[in-house]
């Protein structure tokens, strides 16, 4: 019952001095104790005939089965009058099959102990659901079904319609949301990347049809992976996965392609999103970073962990710590198959925008011009080591990671490969990636509140104070 | 489990599955008991907890801690307060060392406290003034369904009331509630529990006991009738209605019934109400909820708690109409009690769910913690499971029939503000 969303997630952070120098350590604390490195997971890989990958990770423990399916395509390849319509693939996927219609699909699922997720991204839509071990085959069974033989009924698509679109209008309400999909706008332009959700007209114009369509198109064993994680015998799995997906042929069509590489630094100018009655502004700086592959990848994530990815990270230190401006500031690097973002956000009180945009601008164009200190260098490396350790804890996780790196072009072993290059990144490694990617100027900037209120308190930046797109 | 001469309870849980541990400290004070003209001050004393002490000052926690590799946070809810903190194992003794530290004393410092109430606020306007539908379900609910400002205020504190805060009350919270005898910390992870008791009476056992707060009674006076009312938002798009029914006290004997019926009615879209409201009568657009919900399990609660639904309609669907098709399933769980299959499968959809939270250390540690704190042992965490499959569909029918009743709730219906003009298309 993790329905909570972050409006109740009470996250609280640690603080820090906001001054340059360093907190002195109490000398009665104790040093760290011996490291003992996170052993990456032992993936048994396997491909069916039909071209379908299987990656297999034995794990004891409770008795459950984390199984995630990744299927290449999502919104990047929707058609361009139907945006969003992985989306709505997502809502339906599980309303029928030949055999079962939408309330024996859940009930079988919840007797097997699981809720389907289904995440459309950019790049694919990954089914992912965690069982008891006991019911693993009867998952497998659903599973398989929903891949290979959902049937999009019509009255469900009619109803998943509605509730898609108010939804949206939900998610319009959110300044998150809001910013997000502004922000893809301006950064990618053209690029099918701009797509962050359906739209009313998409909606309202998709049929059963179309859905019927891209899933013929994009679910075929070829671009197909599917992991499981949990306390099995990989032999055993193995077989049971192979009398449930063997039989699938792939389609003879070229499969969906990936959009090309895009990184064209956007116009550095303020987007301004009215949200009539807003009691804060929602300041999100976006620029393009590093994709998941490239070898910059990892010193650009130590950067962001000193800038604005940690608790102690310098950005948090002096707009929430210092100047108690915001909750909840952060900065994270998104990768997609073609494109990397470095996207910081803060949602700061009105009276407080214009200082809060001012602190942004400036924490970043500090990261370009001053190197991190060797105490803010061993932390963020630290802290990236252990915290992939830590969110790979539990098998629904080591299968979701598993299924993102496949989808962007990695193997397992990106798991054991990243703490490595995270230790041996440099200062001069760190230099050298702020400085290609957090540069102020190459930001654009999106600002989500009251209008007049962001429109007067962000003018005296001199910046181009543009409408959004 | 161990008790040290000092009052503090250690549960120690070994997970030699990564090379890592999860660590919670709990200590048994939450909204609950925060004085009155002073809402919200348990959660903003909460964020001093991570201000400094005179011996570790203001930035030390973060810096052993995110250095260490790992991540911290807190939680305040209404019976307890959390300290969590997840690392690679080599950085077990500092952080122990830290959570020791902090259960000494504080850096009672002004500036601090006016520091971390800007940031408090801003929090509450992020998650409630900024947010559609501002956590009514959560906030406004209770407070229309209980009497007593124990359980009936708002938890995230008046503004007026968090601008009151004084550095005095600070040191007067922490004497009083932040004692040795009132917690209870659980370490899970790559351990051996010998190794961690020795550790435990190196760090805490030296922190001198001090009296631990007897529990005030927090009874509610009996509801007679059904509580209902409206309210205005200025940001929703859609209206929303939340539903709460009084429950059965903790560990009563009806309350593994209402756990289990909570589920069946909310967990997915397999759930009851998903299914009725959703689905067939196409009256709702989401449904959430449980007992307890969402700010605890239903099997971690010290005093009144609710079983809370909060559905999100469409605009075109009158309030009584979607009361009437909720009553409705209601009316047929009551008079006709589950199916076995239907029990079967909540029960191992809740038995699955509890495993993936046992799995992660730090969430094992919590729920250890909690257990202890309510009930004196743990033995619950690793029982719940196999104990749900002893409720029946008898026990489940007249658990409904008996609380699930018109007089026992309250209904707060929230509708957009100017919703007729924006259905026109007028914008706002």
């Amino acid at each position: 019952m993790k329905i909570l969303t972050i409006a109740c997630v009470f996250l609280f952070i640690a603080a820090q001095l906001p001054a340059q120098k360093e907190t002195q350590l109490p000398k009665d604390l104790p040093a760290y104790g011996p490291e003992r490195p996170l052993s990456a997971p032992n993936v048994k890989i396997a491909k069916l005939d039909n071209g379908l990958t299987v990656w297999l990770v034995s794990e004891p423990g409770f008795p459950k089965v984390a199984f995630s399916m990744a299927v290449r395509g999502g919104l990047a390849a929707d058609p361009s009058d139907r945006p969003g319509l992985s989306q709505m693939l997502g809502n339906t996927i599980d309303q029928g099959t030949k055999t079962l219609n939408a309330k024996q699909i859940a009930q079988q699922l919840q007797a097997a102990g699981g809720d389907l997720n289904v995440s459309p991204s950019k790049d694919s839509i990954i089914l992912s659901i965690g069982v008891l071990s006991a019911k693993r085959d009867d998952a497998l069974t659903v599973m398989s079904d929903l891949v290979r033989n959902a049937t999009f009924p019509d009255a469900e698509v009619t109803l998943a319609k509605r509730n898609t679109l108010d939804q949206l209008r939900q998610q319009e309400s959110q300044p998150s949301f809001l910013a997000g999909r502004t922000m893809a706008k301006v950064l990618f332009g053209d690029h099918p990347y701009h797509v962050t959700s359906a739209t009313e007209q998409s909606i309202k114009a998709s049929t059963a049809d179309d859905l019927r369509k891209i899933y013929a198109e994009r679910f075929r064993p070829d671009q197909v992976l599917l992991v499981a994680v949990g306390d099995f015998e990989a032999d055993g799995m193995l077989s049971a996965v192979k009398s449930r997906f063997a039989e699938w042929k792939a389609p003879s069509t070229v499969p969906v392609t990936i959009p090309s590489a895009t990184s064209t630094a956007p116009q550095h100018a303020i987007y301004v999103v009215p949200r009539p009655g807003s009691v804060q502004t929602t300041l999100e700086l976006g620029s393009f970073g590093p994709v998941r592959s490239a070898e910059d990848f990892e010193a650009a994530r130590v950067a962001n962990a000193i800038f604005g990815g940690t608790f102690g990270s310098r950005l948090t230190r002096n707009i929430r710590e210092d100047k108690g401006y915001t909750y909840s500031p952060f900065a994270t690097l998104q990768t997609y198959q073609a494109a990397g973002l470095l996207i910081t956000r803060a949602d700061v009180r009105n009276a407080v925008t214009a200082p809060s945009l001012n602190e942004m601008l400036y924490e970043l164009n500090r990261m370009v011009t001053t190197s991190p200190t060797e105490e803010e260098l061993r932390t963020a490396k630290r802290f990236l080591v252990g915290i992939e350790a830590i969110q790979l804890q539990s098998r629904g996780a080591v299968s979701g990671e598993l299924a993102r790196l496949w989808v962007n072009g990695l193997s397992p072993d990106a798991i054991g490969a990243y703490g490595k290059k995270v230790a041996a990144t440099t200062a001069e490694d760190v230099d050298t990636a702020a400085k290609k990617y957090f540069p102020a100027a190459k930001t654009a900037i999106v600002a989500v509140g009251e209008e007049k209120v962001v429109r007067d308190a962000l003018a005296p930046f001199g910046l181009p104070l543009l409408s959004a797109p | 489990m161990k008790k040290l001469s000092n009052g503090l309870t250690v549960v120690v849980s070994e997970d030699h599955s990564a090379p890592t541990f999860g660590i919670c400290v709990s200590y048994g004070i939450g909204f609950r008991l925060e004085p009155e003209g002073r809402t919200g001050f348990a959660h903003l004393f909460e964020h001093l907890m991570f201000e400094g002490t005179p011996n570790a000052p203001k930035g030390v926690l973060d810096r052993v801690i995110e250095g260490g590799g790992g991540a911290n946070n807190g939680d305040t809810r209404y019976d307890y307060t959390e300290y969590i903190e997840t690392a690679p194992i080599s950085a077990l003794d500092p952080v122990l060392w830290i959570e020791a530290d902090r259960m000494k004393t504080l850096d009672f410092s002004t500036k601090n406290l006016d520091n971390q109430r800007n940031v408090v606020e801003e929090e509450v306007r992020v998650n409630v003034i900024n947010q559609p539908f501002g956590l009514f379900f959560a906030i406004d609910l209770p407070g229309k369904a209980f009497d007593t400002y124990p359980n009936a205020h708002n938890f995230y504190g008046d503004f007026k009331d968090l601008d009151a805060a004084k550095i005095e009350d600070v040191k007067a919270f922490y004497e009083k509630y932040y004692t040795p005898g009132n917690a209870v910390i659980a370490v899970v992870g790559d351990v051996k529990p010998d190794d961690v008791y020795a550790k435990m009476e190196r760090y805490f056992a030296p922190i001198p006991s001090r009296p631990t707060p007897a529990k005030p009674k927090v009874d509610e006076p009996p509801q007679k009738t059904e509580r209902r009312s409206s309210e205005t938002d200025k940001l929703a798009k859609v209206p929303g209605l939340a539903i709460g029914y009084r429950m059965p006290p903790h560990r009563s004997p009806d309350a593994l019934a209402a756990a289990v019926t909570g589920e069946l009615l909310h967990n997915g879209q397999a759930s009851r109400l998903y299914q009725a409201l959703v689905k067939d009568k196409q009256v709702a657009l989401s449904v959430d909820g449980g007992v307890n919900w969402p700010l605890g399990t239903p099997f971690e609660y010290a005093g009144p708690t609710l079983m809370t639904s909060f559905i999100v309609y469409p605009p075109n669907v009158t309030e009584d109409q979607l009361v009437a098709a909720y009553d409705a399933t209601i009316k047929d769980l009551a008079e006709n009690g589950p199916t076995q299959q239907d029990l079967d499968r909540i029960v191992a959809k809740m038995r699955s769910d509890m495993y993936g939270n046992l799995e992660i250390p730090i969430s094992r540690a919590s729920a250890l913690s909690h257990a202890v704190l309510f009930d004196g042992n743990f033995d619950s965490v690793y029982q719940l499971p196999e104990e749900l499959s002893k409720v029946t569909a008898a026990q489940v029918k007249a658990f409904a029939a008996k609380y699930l009743v018109s007089t026992n709730r309250t209904i707060i219906n929230r509708v957009p503000v100017g919703a007729a003009e924006k259905e026109k298309g007028a914008g706002q």
